[in-house]
């Protein structure tokens, strides 16, 4: 029998390792496939040498405190987008109406910021929509929010994204592995979308701010109530999905932190006088601020993670520039969600 | 309400869910139940039943509009819509309906965190919104009254799905839309959820201190004035026949006057079917 020499003995753990290497690799990508993985990695590689994302916060004590300042001040430190002649779609969190638990964005941010448009960014026209995630039937909730008596007085439409016209858009990213997605229309043919959720916890999410808001443009008439379908195709793979498919050419989210909510999100915690409205075009990035003023690591929030190794946006605090108020001041410990 | 129906009839013989929106099953639906029992409404009738037609999918089911690609709950409201004029379609439909539910759990530590979460026995299940997700309260209580509609309240499923209804009941009373509890805290009933589960299980002989308990929950005077709200407690008083004075004098009041409720076609059928006499 032919003794093995020490060279073929290397070639041969050398063929070993490169078999076993692209074992790890197949395994670790099969799910969405190497094209798409590497992709999503090299972008999240790219995002580590573009330039840092801006990211405004702005204190607000109270929803009596002259917000019409913080949001102009917000969109001014954030670099917010040009939406001179725009159609913008307002997204605020109406998760639903618990009474004493402050589980959806106040309509005062709401109006803040439609004031604003119409007198700064002189806009062409402003929608307010939102797809409820519980409730068939919005009118309830904007009765108790008190959205009714705001939007009537500002004289702006509110779309129910539940219900809207639907179109079919293409999904680019493969995360949730779905090829298209309906959408409303009133969302998909808009300027630009500005999420303006509540600060939250989450007990799927640990957070819930800017992206976890999107949950509410898609619709409930095909993907029932509470959009269970979408989240069982896993929350994270499916919010990126969406954030990386987005129609809307212009983007921007304002949170109302004014008062957060914390413990059993995203309707049963309770209340945090944070006093605070953060602002940024990189959802990332206001969620990942949102997490630091929350006195969470946005490192250790898993969402966050893989939405950023996919080069979605920054959470690396290095790479986020901030303005405005100081975070450190306004930072508050909140309870965590209870783990499911 | 009527003559808002007729006014808001797409050219392709369908209802959105607002004027001039595009077509959609369950509105469609809903509405031809709602003029169907009117020689007057005949024409506008028939192009409705013949959209429908038009829009089941080869697998026997419905999409939530011509152009969704995938059968799904709405295909309870057409079987129910067709059960009386079109038997062909309606079997198909509900043959599809039998061979699809919610998911179900089989596993027992999955079943024991179901348990602890949500309080729930997740081995009973019902019908889903869409394949592939677990059941839910209204599509459960929508298909229980389209299997109904179509004589097969006897049926294995059938009968699942009454437990599912009664399991899932918040203990003080009715139901959201799932669950009744979710980690620390019982879930509130909502109208809709409650009326129809209410309406189902009515149609299938069920009267129980659940029932009883959710049946005065939603007598309670105490809730947002909005029509898709009474237009639901309404059709379930119609089913039990109690009064209905109460419910037409929130909707007078309510209806806008171009006739309708909400501007909506599905609220102002609702409504009509609620509220009209016998």
């Amino acid at each position: 029998m032919k003794k093995i020499s020490r060279r073929d003995l290397l070639r041969l753990a050398l063929g070993g390792g490169i078999l076993a290497g692209g074992a790890v690799a197949y395994k670790q990508t099969e799910s969405v496939g190497l094209a798409k993985w590497a992709r999503w990695m090299l972008r999240g590689q790219m995002a580590r040498v573009t330039p840092a994302t801006r990211v405004a916060l702005a204190a607000a004590p109270s929803y009596d405190a002259d917000l019409a300042s913080a949001v102009r001040a917000i969109w001014r430190d954030a670099n917010g987008p040009d939406l001179q002649n725009a159609t913008v779609v307002i997204k605020p969190n109406l998760v639903d109406f618990v009474p004493g638990r402050p589980c959806y964005t106040m309509p005062q941010v709401t109006k803040a910021l439609i004031h604003f448009l119409r007198a700064e960014m002189r806009v062409k026209k402003i929608i307010v929509g939102e797809g409820m995630t519980f409730r068939r039937d919005p009118h309830a909730i904007l009765f108790e929010t008190g959205y009714r008596d705001m939007l009537a007085q500002a004289d702006v439409e509110y779309v129910d994204l539940n219900y809207d016209d639907l179109v079919k858009i293409p999904l680019r990213g493969g995360y949730a592995k779905m090829d298209s997605l309906f959408m409303a229309r009133t969302v998909a043919e808009a300027d630009a979308l500005i999420s303006v959720p509540k600060l939250k916890t989450h007990h799927w999410t640990k957070i819930s701010a800017s992206v976890k808001n999107l949950f509410g443009i898609v619709p409930g008439a095909k993907y029932g109530f509470p959009k269970n379908t979408l989240h069982m195709r896993g929350i994270d793979a499916f919010l990126a999905e969406l954030l990386d498919s987005l129609p809307t050419p212009k983007r921007f989210a304002l949170v109302d932190g004014i008062v957060g909510l914390q413990g059993d999100g995203p309707l049963f915690g309770t209340a945090v006088p944070s006093g605070v409205l953060v602002g940024g075009s990189d959802f990332l990035a206001v969620d990942a601020t949102c997490a630091r003023l929350m006195g969470m690591e946005p490192a250790a929030i898993e969402i966050l993670t893989f939405m950023a190794w996919a080069g979605l946006g920054q959470i690396d605090s290095n790479k986020i520039e901030l303005r405005g108020a100081a975070l450190d001041a306004l930072r508050q410990n909140f309870e965590l969600a209870p783990p499911l | 309400m009527i003559e808002f129906l007729q006014r808001a009839q797409n050219a392709d013989g369908g209802w959105g869910y607002k004027l001039g929106g595009m077509s959609f099953v369950e509105p469609t639906a809903a509405v031809l139940l709602a003029l169907s029992s009117d020689a007057q409404n005949a024409a506008a009738v028939q192009r409705a039943r013949g959209a429908l037609r038009q829009w089941q999918r080869a697998d026997g089911g419905w999409g939530i509009a011509r152009s969704d690609t995938e059968s799904g709950w709405m295909t309870a409201w057409a079987v129910w819509a067709l059960a009386a004029s079109d038997a062909d379609a309606a079997q198909r439909g509900a043959q599809w309906l039998l061979e699809n539910s919610g998911i179900r759990v089989t596993d027992t530590a999955q079943a024991q965190s179901a348990r602890t979460i949500l309080k729930i026995n997740a081995a009973i299940t019902g019908w889903a919104w869409q394949p592939g997700d677990a059941a839910w309260v209204f599509p459960t209580a929508l298909t229980l009254l389209a299997l109904t509609a179509m004589q097969t309240r006897d049926h294995a499923r059938v009968q699942e799905g009454i437990l599912y209804l009664l399991d899932r009941a918040i203990p003080d009373s009715g139901w959201n839309i799932g669950n009744p509890f979710m980690v620390t805290s019982n879930l509130p009933p909502t109208v809709e959820n409650t009326a129809l589960a209410l309406i189902a299980l009515r149609r299938l002989n069920v009267e129980n201190e659940i029932t009883q308990r959710a049946r005065d929950w939603l007598a309670q005077e105490s809730f947002t004035p909005t029509a898709f709200e009474w237009a639901w407690r309404a059709w379930y008083w119609k089913t039990i026949t109690a009064p209905l004075e109460r419910a037409r004098a929130a909707l007078q009041t309510l209806q806008r006057a171009d006739g309708s409720l909400d501007g909506n076609p599905l609220t102002t059928a609702l409504a009509l079917m609620g509220t009209r006499a016998p």
